[in-house]
């Protein structure tokens, strides 16, 4: 068995799964081979540290539950859709417009306003005079009589 | 980091539940997240080669002359050891690239199988196969550099005390 053999088998796979023929062919050969000697010496130590690395149970901090429940929390906004989070940020603002707007709409068509042209149209075009004259030629009957009444009533 | 890692996993799976689709077993998807989380904190963590495998602590000394000693071929272990081993582990693991390093604890510390890490990495197994090869030679070498630094190391304290 040469150098290279040996240092195949050793780096081909764990040392856990060579088999016994295999480790004993390698202990024979290293009786007599320093340099391999070295090489098996180091892949039992990495044996070792690997497993031992492996067998380290690490105890989390008394905080961890909190701690990941917190970035969880925390990470909750950021996985909404898009348009969500933009709603909830201007949601404010379009509500309040939205009021404004229906409050403008029920001042301007619900509230009545000022009537233009119900205040006393026929006297303030026309006078009595002018109409009993017959200066106001276009004039219909029921304009005369309208005129002619409201004059009245005002002067009582 | 660690609990860094175990937090992200967490995450991770909370966040991406929803894209389970129940193909595989729940453990297999937990095990994805965790080495895909892993491998990529692996990745962006900085590593030092320099501190490597230029000097043994004193606890790692001590516990390379006790394996040495015992010629390793017990099982004989402690806690406080195993730290120890696994501070060292960590050491001559610093020399390989993350993906090497992982195919190599997975595989080397952990027993499982080439397939099985297959399944957990999205790699194909003959890729496995050579990344565990080439850590498992690199890693020795580093031990075998270790190992002869110290022996050279206790020589010269030797030779020193003589005169």
């Amino acid at each position: 068995m040469n150098n290279s053999h040996i240092i195949d088998i050793l780096d081909n796979a764990p040392l856990s799964e060579l088999t016994e023929t295999q480790l004993a062919s390698m202990r024979t050969h290293i009786e007599t081979c320093s340099s391999c000697a070295r090489s098996y010496e180091s892949a039992v130590l990495t044996s070792h540290v690997m497993h031992a690395r492996v067998a380290v149970e690490i105890e989390p901090s008394p905080f961890f539950a909190t701690t990941v429940l917190a970035r969880i929390r925390e990470q909750q906004p950021e996985n909404t859709p898009v348009m969500l989070r933009l709603w909830r940020s201007a949601s404010y603002l379009v509500s309040s417009l939205a009021i404004t707007t229906a409050a403008l709409a029920v001042l301007s068509f619900v509230v009545p306003g000022p009537a233009i042209g119900s205040s006393e149209p026929a006297t303030t075009a026309y006078s009595a005079e002018s109409v009993i004259l017959g200066d106001e030629e276009d004039l219909s009957y029921e304009q005369v009589l309208s005129t002619i009444y409201a004059e009245e009533e005002e002067s009582k | 980091m660690v609990e860094e890692a175990a937090q992200e996993v967490f995450m991770k799976a909370y966040t991406q539940l929803g894209s389970y689709e129940g193909r595989g077993s729940l453990e297999g998807w937990l095990t994805k997240i965790a080495t895909n989380t892993c491998l990529n904190m692996v990745r962006g963590a900085k590593r030092r080669p320099e501190q490597i495998v230029s000097e043994l602590t004193e606890n790692e000394n001590e516990w390379l002359d006790e394996k040495l000693a015992i010629a390793a071929n017990e099982d004989h272990r402690s806690a406080e050891r195993d730290l120890i081993a696994a501070d060292l582990a960590d050491r001559v693991l610093g020399v390989l690239s993350p993906e090497d390093r992982l195919a190599l604890t997975m595989i080397d510390g952990d027993d499982a199988t080439i397939k099985e890490v297959a399944e957990m990495t999205g790699w194909s197994e003959s890729k496995v196969k050579v990344r565990a090869f080439r850590a498992r030679r690199r890693v020795r070498e580093a031990m075998e550099k270790l190992i002869g630094g110290k022996k050279e190391q206790e020589l010269h304290l030797k030779s020193a005390g003589e005169l």
